[in-house]
């Protein structure tokens, strides 16, 4: 378990909900259309304290995980009042206490932008994808845009301090992790990304 | 559309507060490369502090994206303008023009994410 990453999301568990009150509500329709993709055994990966619970199609069968206990916290009591059945487990994306092929779908949400060794989470997760399962994103990412892709990279070290990465290339870090992109959709300019992805063949 | 008047108004905010910022630390006559300098790291820091106060209402990305470009580039025009005492000789001018520069900004950033949004990638099968 990452103990730093750990006291850092135990610490901003204070402040989430407040601070993504108004992108909630933005972000929150094209959360609701890409999580509606979701089919089968499901894995949400960094639930956070929940807030994205309410995007999830009614009555599935999720198991939930953060590496933060006093995210869980939050989470299990809009876990309690979600349709279906929402299982909440503290656990580290890089080190998934699931069989191989236990998933249809892993799903994150401004999750990579935060694990330190991105490309070992995300190899993580395309181990616990069946072969034929899905990997569905919503991330922030570096801009390719020069001036803002530049205050990214000078405003990292900072950010990364207190929670994310600014400058992450995600969309490369899943082809590096062993998946095939099926479709990516710029939601915000080129900074916050829709991310599909497939296992790819051996 | 709510969102959309907080967005200008946050981008005018930002603007508005880079230029006192500025106004208060460059004086004329002071070297412009300095003041540019200056200018850019005020309005960056302003931004900062401004967009988090901002961003629960606005939106983390809608704040801070438009407000890096005012802060950068507004505080180094600002600066700029300051030390050379060229133009908004009142501070009521100078506010009027910072709050209109961020408006223009937030608004090119808004058409610009019209022509971005949308599929970048699909797999044929």
């Amino acid at each position: 378990m990452d103990i730093e990453t750990q006291r850092k999301w135990d610490a901003a568990s204070r402040t989430l909900d407040f601070m993504s009150f108004a992108e909630d509500r933005r972000i929150g329709p094209h959360k609701r259309r890409l999580f509606s993709k979701m089919r089968g055994a499901t894995l949400m990966v960094a639930a956070g304290t929940g807030n994205d619970f309410k995007f999830f199609p009614p009555n599935m069968n999720v198991a939930a995980i953060d590496i933060s206990p006093k995210m869980l916290e939050r989470a299990g009591r809009k876990a309690a009042s979600y349709s279906g059945t929402i299982d909440l487990r503290e656990m580290d994306v890089c080190n998934l206490g699931f069989p191989d092929a236990s998933f249809d779908t892993v799903a994150t949400a401004f999750t990579f932008c935060s694990v330190p060794k991105p490309v070992a989470g995300l190899s993580e997760l395309r181990r616990v994808l069946k072969p034929d399962g899905q990997l569905l994103m919503i991330e922030h990412v570096r801009s390719a845009i020069g001036p803002i892709g530049i205050f990214m990279d000078l405003m990292t070290p900072l950010t990364s301090r207190l929670g994310p990465s600014l400058n992450r290339d995600t969309v490369g870090n899943v082809q590096k992790a062993g998946f095939r992109l099926r479709r990516v959709e710029n939601v915000y300019l080129d900074v916050v990304k829709i991310i599909e992805a497939v296992p790819k063949g051996e | 559309m709510l969102f959309t008047i907080g967005d200008y108004v946050a981008g005018m905010l930002i603007g508005v507060a880079t230029t006192l910022a500025v106004r208060g630390i460059i004086s004329p006559g002071m070297d412009m490369v300095i003041a540019m300098l200056i200018g850019m790291a005020l309005g960056t820091v302003v931004h900062l502090l401004v967009g988090l106060v901002l961003a629960p209402m606005v939106g983390m990305f809608e704040t801070m994206v438009p407000g890096s470009l005012i802060g950068m580039y507004g505080g180094m025009l600002f600066g700029m303008r300051d030390s050379m005492s060229a133009g908004s000789l009142t501070l009521a001018s100078a506010l009027i023009v910072g709050a209109i520069f961020g408006a223009i900004v937030v608004g090119g950033i808004k058409v610009y994410n019209r022509i971005l949004q949308g599929a970048v990638f699909e797999a044929s099968n």
